[in-house]
């Protein structure tokens, strides 16, 4: 576990001490609502995380190499883009990776499409978003996110 | 039958597995690889689900819904948008970890503009992830990008709250509404499912079911829910 996620089981045990102390019963029936609605994300959740296994086997992070050190910047961008949305690499494998391909020459903006539609667009993770808050509302986020992480890349070759 | 509705009903579950066991059938290395490649995951969410679980719970009973409607609801403004970016932003955990978090902030009446921000600001803005991309890619490039994600985040919240209503969002599960139980008779097929789950509640009239209790109490409000769930028209609704 890594220093952050130990700070937030801290916070969140004090505050469950808490809840606890102050109003018991009341946190035993939320305790109760939030089971059935984490029961019912939990099985989605797991088949997430083993697809997610399985998009890292058949698209293994050497592969955006190639996509990342492409030399017409548009296409280049849009398909990094793309190439974020759907893979899910660790951010401590991604940084280091695209860090390399920026040393040794490669254009910044495809490289921060990638960075930033690899975190903020969830293609794996959309059919849950989708059952949780509803389609229109999934699609506008996922769809806003792609064209704004698209927006973010070609600004930041504008200022830096 | 049963097997086709688990399949339809689990969609994802089902296409995960077959795939696996495609795999393991006929090339069992990258089965192998795709274990280990998910066991980081599977850690991962192993380590903060259980404090999701808690901070749900947390929020329903400490935090008063007036509250979370003057700080995070639709008139909240700009107020709004700022804590949600710094709830979504020293929070742990991948996005799906947001997922019940939002769930629980919504139906206390937080603004859809401000879910936006939490879910966007959970997965892209991480004190972590900040200080890996400072080491990498350098301290220009990280606060540039950290700006405009910002700014980004926010134009987002505003755009997708003028385009998605609460209307459109899921409903919430009958046993939180606060309605009259309702039979309607034009769909219901007299097939008694109702009936035989819960006698106190619904009876057989004129070969249709009609409720009978129509203000149950609290305790009957889950196996309520199963019978919505298993009438075959679904004409039972709380309205």
């Amino acid at each position: 576990m890594d220093i952050f996620t130990i700070i937030f089981w801290i916070i969140t045990i004090s505050l469950t001490i808490v809840a606890l102390v102050k109003e018991k019963r009341r946190t035993f029936e939320a305790m109760k609502k939030s089971r059935s609605m984490m029961g019912n994300m939990l099985g989605q959740i797991i088949s997430i995380i083993f697809l997610i296994g399985l998009i890292l086997t058949f698209i293994p992070p050497e592969s955006i190499k190639s996509v990342l050190g492409s030399s017409n910047v548009i296409s280049g961008t849009i398909i990094s883009g793309l190439a974020g949305a759907i893979t899910l690499i660790p951010a401590f494998v991604a940084f280091p990776l695209v860090g390399s391909l920026v040393t040794a020459g490669a254009s910044i903006i495809p490289a921060a499409a990638f960075l930033t539609t690899l975190t903020m667009v969830g293609f794996v993770t959309f059919p849950l978003e989708k059952k949780e808050f509803g389609t229109k509302f999934a699609l506008s986020r996922n769809l806003l996110s792609f064209i704004f992480a698209l927006i973010i890349a070609m600004m930041i070759g504008v200022i830096l | 039958m049963k097997i086709l509705n688990f399949i339809k009903n689990n969609k994802l579950i089902s296409f995960v597995s077959l795939v696996y066991l495609i795999l393991l059938i006929f090339n069992s290395d990258k089965f192998m690889e795709s274990i280990s490649n998910s066991s980081y995951y599977l850690l991962e969410m192993i380590q903060i689900l259980p404090a999701i679980f808690l901070l749900t719970a947390i929020i329903d009973t400490l935090i008063p819904k007036k509250v979370i409607v003057n700080r995070m609801g639709e008139n909240s403004g700009f107020s709004g948008y700022i804590l949600s970016l710094v709830l979504g932003s020293i929070s742990a955990g991948p996005i799906y970890a947001a997922f019940p978090i939002a769930k629980t902030l919504l139906s206390k009446g937080a603004g859809i503009s401000n879910i936006v921000i939490i879910l966007s600001a959970w997965a892209v803005v991480k004190v972590p992830m900040l200080l890996n991309e400072v080491k990498f890619l350098g301290i220009d490039f990280m606060i540039v990008r950290w700006i405009l994600t910002v700014i980004a985040i926010f134009t987002m919240g505003y755009i997708t709250s003028r385009i998605v209503k609460k209307e459109d969002l899921p409903k919430e599960k009958s046993n939180s509404n606060e309605g009259i139980l309702k039979i309607n008779d034009d769909y219901c097929i007299g097939c008694g499912l109702c009936v035989k789950t819960l006698p106190e509640i619904y009876e057989m009239k004129n070969k249709k079911a009609i409720v009978k209790n129509s203000n149950p109490s609290k305790k009957v409000y889950d196996s309520i829910d199963k019978t919505i769930q298993k009438c075959p028209t679904q004409a039972i609704k709380f309205k």
